[in-house]
């Protein structure tokens, strides 16, 4: 497979059908050799830089001969190449083997694999990655050459129908579709095509093959690869929206996420205008308020909410030499559970919602009705505001213009 | 001395930010209101108004201006059209939508056209600034948009539930 790649780095100009049969003949060599190993180190190659390729080739020729890496038929081992004697030689890349650092196959081979285990790969017998790899590289064919392009395109279908023939005996079933995320410099550069290409490295891209009975053309594709990418972008979005576990198929998926989406919007338009009804009924006179209290306060708030009692402490004045008074109080209270509260919260939260989507000003009554236990909130602000130090200076704002009294008229 | 560190929350995570935006806009808010007109049902409309829109705000100025999202409800809120405002503002607004009505021909074409087409339509109104993506893009900014506003959801329930008696 190396040899493969190889002959088709050099194929940068013309000699599109030597691809064609060096593909049959590759496959043939493919069932003699550690293809995952090679299949990796392989594609991986091809992006990077020559010298480093064709050492690996050199290293993998079966019978370990060294390799003049000037014909492309020589690497392709077996006789079966004599019509590629003509074939006219590749321009600088061959000219660039002679410099080449011939890896020892050991470390290749541990370069292979340590490239392996770097994949992500989706679980797949090797078979499939061989068969992978021979996709990939058609592919990667297709996006090195730039002039050929559209002969390529023209062999590509019948090169494919090879393929899944051969597929077939190899594998002996239908295979899905492996994808794989993978990235080279290459089919970064390159068009949408190209970006199904190679190995696994970084997670950029998807590598999607075509199935047996499938168009082939580059066009279609390009379509399954945005379809994958589509698939994979709607599975992250089932983890987002709750519930979205049991639904399959897109349409109902996009639903869901709209429903989410409009719920989402409209529960923003609420809570904000219980902040703007809520807001209305705090009043500014603020009177002192001695700080000791303000600890015997918070900590019993709880208890204070459900106590009209509350009404005695309805107004204080921060000082800003207490501020870090304040705040090492407010770290005291512990997180409690906040599950009741939220709970809660979204219930009347949901209940509202639909009072308000009348939008309906008299529906304010249910805001003085609530209960809602603010333990959990005002330790939940604290989390909130201990951090920095500007929401310290807005949490003691707010102090100011909280009124404790519970409001309890109806517009 | 035995002391109680609380766990700390990350000064930078959207949360916070959106958390400290908005409670200052809040205050501001609350500044300039009149205190005799402060209940009845126009003027709470009116702070509403305000507040959502300081919401939004907010969120989107926390996010900067990294996603498409977010831009496009920068720039939304920067010309809505107020009614105080010059005739200049609602000009542009205009275009605007003569932009957006060009861009509404554009959908998702091809295969995944023919399913997601009516629902692709309907999540790119729900998002701000979703009229002129393709869906691959749309999804991904759905994603942070539902992220954003869960976060803002949620600091809006702990201030609403803070202010309620």
């Amino acid at each position: 497979m190396l040899h493969r790649l190889e002959s088709l780095e050099s194929c940068n100009y013309n000699g599109m059908d030597v691809a064609v049969l060096e593909r049959q003949a590759a496959r043939l060599k493919w069932q003699q050799q550690n293809y995952v190993v090679q299949n990796n180190n392989l594609v991986e190659l091809c992006a990077s830089s020559m010298p480093q390729f064709q050492g690996l080739i050199g290293s993998n020729i079966g019978s370990g001969q060294m390799v003049q890496l000037k014909r492309p038929e020589v690497f392709l081992g077996s006789g079966d190449f004599q019509e590629f004697v003509n074939f006219p030689v590749a321009g600088a890349e061959f000219g660039d083997s002679e410099k080449l650092d011939l890896v020892p196959p050991e470390a290749a081979a541990d370069y292979c694999i340590s490239r392996t285990s770097s994949c992500q790969m989706t679980a797949l017998n090797t078979s499939v990655m061989k068969e992978e790899r021979e996709d990939m590289v058609l592919e990667k064919m297709e996006s090195t050459t730039g002039s050929g392009r559209e002969s390529f395109n023209k062999r590509k279908p019948e090169a494919v129908a090879d393929h899944k023939g051969k597929n077939k005996r190899i594998k002996g079933e239908g295979e899905s579709e492996v994808k794989t995320k993978c990235s080279t410099e290459i089919s970064r550069n390159s068009s949408k095509e190209n970006s199904k290409a190679s190995e696994v490295q970084k997670l950029d891209y998807i590598h999607v093959r075509a199935r047996r009975g499938q168009a082939t053309d580059s066009h279609s594709l390009a379509e399954r690869a945005r379809r994958e990418k589509i698939s994979m972008k709607m599975k992250c979005l089932q983890d987002l929206v709750p519930g979205c576990n049991k639904i399959t198929g897109k349409a109902g998926m996009l639903d869901e996420i709209i429903n989410y989406v409009q719920s989402l919007q409209r529960q923003v338009e609420f809570l904000s205008m219980k902040i703007a009804a809520l807001n209305s009924s705090v009043q500014f006179n603020v009177e002192n308020l001695p700080m000791k209290e303000f600890p015997a306060y918070v900590a019993n708030f709880p208890a204070a909410a459900k106590l009209p009692a509350m009404a005695g402490l309805p107004y204080f004045q921060l000082n800003p030499l207490q501020k870090e008074s304040v705040n090492c109080m407010l770290n005291e209270s512990i997180l409690p559970a906040q599950t009741a509260t939220e709970g809660i919260a979204s219930a009347s939260v949901s209940i509202s919602e639909q009072s308000l989507s009348s939008s309906s000003m008299t529906q304010l009554q249910p805001f003085s009705t609530w209960n809602m236990d603010p333990q959990g909130s005002s330790s939940n602000l604290t989390v909130i505001f201990h951090s920095s130090s500007i929401v310290r200076v807005e949490y003691i704002r707010i102090w100011h213009l909280i009124r404790y009294t519970p409001d309890t008229d109806t517009s | 001395m035995n002391k109680y560190n609380p766990p700390r929350m990350n000064p930078s995570s959207l949360r916070s930010r959106f958390a400290t935006r908005f409670l200052r806009s809040l205050s501001k808010i609350n500044a300039k209101k009149p205190t005799a007109s402060s209940s009845s049902p126009t003027e709470i409309f009116r702070r509403y108004r305000r507040i959502k829109v300081a919401a939004d705000k907010s969120m989107a100025y926390s996010v900067r201006s990294r996603r498409t999202w977010s831009r496009a409800m920068l720039w939304k809120l920067r010309t809505r059209p107020c009614c105080r405002r010059s005739v200049k503002t609602s000009t542009i607004v205009r275009k605007t939508r003569h932009e957006k009505q060009n861009k509404n021909t554009t959908t998702t074409t091809g295969e995944d056209g023919v399913v997601f087409g009516v629902e692709a339509d309907e999540l790119r109104e729900l998002v701000p600034g979703g009229e002129a993506m393709d869906l691959y893009n749309l999804l991904d900014e759905t994603a942070h948009y539902i992220k954003c506003l869960t976060t803002q959801v949620q600091v809006m329930k702990k201030i609403a539930d803070f202010y309620s008696p």
